[in-house]
């Protein structure tokens, strides 16, 4: 038995054309019971980052709030909102900082950053659960489904999709690629940001 | 004598500070705030000087606000760290002698001053139908009394208490001396005043502005009548004594008529 | 090992425990309390290592007493069981952590809607609208998945919960023979003979 998969859940991030999506399954368990099917695993750091925590529950929650006090203390003292990239760093070193006692997570992220010219480029990133950044310009994966993930995205995914497709490219890959696995499922929800626009959908997923 | 300065300043304090009284009865046991009169944009819910440490134990202070924000909280955790490792409420004196051992504390340590407040506890003892009233003060003595008034003016209401204070006061007893004795240095009246009574294990009340008003206004009606009768009796003595320099008048004047 | 379910029902939540503290396969105790009414809107079931369950649930009810005096106002049910998840997930990387699952069930005053959360001795919380704890949980969630009712009256809600009891005992070989059944709504607690 694994920590990693004691929970089970899966993320996936994609980067489209100006666009990016993310997406992760909504199921908690305990090992092979399932318990809820509403678990949240993707969570808005800012209009244009969302970040995906599969992996030890608890650590989900305990990483969602220490984000959210170190972002807020970042942008009061900063005055303005951190950059995909800043954000990624904060993320590497701050699962860093618990070295030797790591959190059970692997972290996912998906933004669009902004260039000198002010247009917006996308963004995606993940690190394992001691920090170390993984920098992707096609897709990246985490989770107890992440091999299938792998194999389905490979097969998928293509360059400078526009944000309908993207959405159904990332939609299909996790649905498909989490029916192959016993721990994630039941239900999922998809992110596609956009440069003026995020869109929420959730979707159902078989319940077996 | 060794006089610690730093106490000194602190007592100052605690005299500068706005005046409360809290009174014993039979089983009953009162406390009464001057309340400073609030602004008139402010939330007078948040000017708050007396307040719960636990279901059965009361605070009122005089002296630095702030310092007695930080001693009360000191005094709540206690009360509840208490019952979670003995499964027992504080006792009055137990929490009282807490509280005087945090502000002793503050007279000895490196790189603290004193707090600048004296307190006054009241409660029950769990299982216990006696009230208690404690103070304490910024150098760390605690002492139990019946009737007792810290803050500014103190000692007037004290010597007021003194003349006033009877044993095994009644509940109206008990919180009629309490006005009466606040009275004395409140000026404003009922609408500057704010009472406490408990009247056993966890049954607090504090009275609303109208029952305060009505008290005063029996006082101030005893204090009429108290005039009206010194009046009578002196307008009575100076009538005799008119009537007798008369008749001596009289009998001088008499061969006149 | 201790058994617990709970649900939630139209303005109410009810949380059941068994009532028996066992030592290896002996039975100690036949009417032990293991629902804590830690506010006057707030139960908590608690089950796990015998020692520690009662000590956390002390501790809890303690801190969340304190904040109440301080603040004169009680916790709502998701910040207080959001506490309670926190202590326990700091409490998982200390030297010794306490083993405790537990099932906050309360009546949130403000908005006047039951919330019901799971969590476990790691600090994994989630709200759901039913939820068991130890043995009893391979039962009953599936039992629930059918025949719960978000929208139920209480006396619905009762017959649910005796249904799960019922499958319990007629499959558990070790099935406990006494559940404590408490209810919290808008008029705060009360507890319930079935």
């Amino acid at each position: 038995m694994s920590i990693m998969e004691y929970n089970g859940g899966s993320v996936i991030a994609m980067v489209g054309k100006e666009c990016v999506a993310i997406a992760s399954d909504l199921r908690l368990g305990n090992q092979s019971l399932g318990i809820s099917s509403h678990f949240q695993k993707i969570f808005p750091m800012s209009d244009r980052i969302y970040l995906g925590l599969p992996g030890l529950a608890t650590d989900v929650t305990t990483l969602k709030e220490q984000f959210r006090l170190r972002l807020n203390m970042y942008t009061i003292k900063e005055e303005r909102e951190i950059e995909p990239e800043t954000f990624a760093h904060l993320v590497s070193s701050t699962l860093y900082e618990r070295r030797f006692g790591p959190y059970f997570i692997e972290p996912v992220m998906a933004g669009l950053q902004k260039t000198p010219s002010g247009a917006y480029k996308p963004f995606i990133a993940a690190t394992d659960l001691i920090g170390c950044l993984n920098f992707a310009k096609d897709f990246v994966v985490a989770g107890t489904a992440s091999t299938k993930l792998f194999g389905v995205a490979e097969g998928l995914w293509e360059p400078d999709l526009e944000p309908e497709d993207l959405f159904e490219t990332c939609a299909q890959t996790l649905l498909n690629a989490v029916d192959r696995d016993a721990y994630s499922g039941w239900g999922a929800e998809v992110y596609v940001v956009t440069k003026d626009k995020v869109i929420k959908r959730t979707l159902k997923g078989r319940m077996d | 004598m060794a006089i610690l300065f730093q106490v000194e300043y602190a007592l100052e304090a605690v005299r500068k500070g706005t005046c409360a009284v809290g009174v014993r009865g039979k089983d009953v046991v009162v406390l009464g705030v001057e309340k400073k009169s609030v602004l008139q944009l402010q939330d007078p819910r948040t000017v708050r000087k007396v307040v719960m440490l636990d279901d059965h134990v009361c605070l009122a202070f005089a002296g630095l606000t702030a310092d007695g924000r930080v001693l009360i909280d000191k005094a709540r955790i206690e009360c509840q760290s208490h019952r979670l490792t003995v499964e027992d409420p504080v006792t009055i004196e137990y929490i009282t002698r807490h509280i005087a051992g945090i502000q002793q504390k503050y007279t000895q340590s490196g790189g603290v001053r004193p707090f600048g407040i004296s307190t006054l506890i009241v409660g029950f003892d769990p299982h216990d139908t006696r009230p208690r009233l404690y103070q304490t003060e910024p150098s760390g003595i605690y002492s139990s009394w019946k009737a007792n008034a810290i803050g500014r003016s103190s000692k007037t209401v004290r010597e007021f208490l003194e003349k006033n204070h009877k044993d095994d006061m009644s509940r109206d007893d008990a919180i009629k001396l309490t006005v009466k004795s606040l009275l004395e240095v409140v000026q404003t009246g009922a609408k500057n005043i704010e009472i406490s009574v408990m009247e056993s294990y966890g049954k607090i009340t504090s009275l609303d502005l109208s029952q305060i008003e009505a008290i005063v206004s029996e006082i101030e009606r005893e204090k009429e009548a108290e005039a009206e009768r010194k009046r009578s009796r002196l307008a009575a003595t100076a009538a005799g004594q008119a009537a007798m320099t008369q008749v001596v008048s009289g009998t001088g004047e008499g061969s006149g008529q | 090992m201790d058994i617990s379910f709970a649900l939630t029902g139209k303005g109410y939540v009810i949380v059941a425990a068994d009532t028996t503290a066992a030592r290896s396969i002996i039975k100690m105790k036949v009417d032990e309390d293991k629902i804590k009414v830690i506010s006057p809107h707030l139960l908590m079931a608690y089950s796990g290592e015998p020692g520690d369950t009662v000590q956390f649930a002390e501790y809890v009810e303690r801190n969340l007493r304190l904040y109440q005096i301080r603040n004169t106002h009680p916790l709502r049910p998701s910040s207080a069981a959001s506490w309670i998840r926190g202590a326990l997930a700091s409490s998982l990387r200390s030297r010794k952590p306490y083993s405790v699952n537990l099932l906050v069930g309360g009546y949130d005053t403000s908005t006047y809607t039951p919330h019901l959360y799971w969590i476990d001795y790691l600090g994994t919380m989630t709200s759901v609208p039913f939820a068991a704890h130890g043995y009893g949980s391979y039962f009953a969630l599936s039992l629930l998945d059918r025949y719960h009712d978000p929208e139920a009256s209480l006396e619905e809600g009762l017959a649910t919960l005796r249904r799960c009891l019922d499958e319990v005992a007629k499959r558990l070989v070790v099935s406990p023979e006494k559940y404590k059944v408490r209810v919290v709504d808008k008029d705060g607690v009360r507890e319930i003979e079935l």
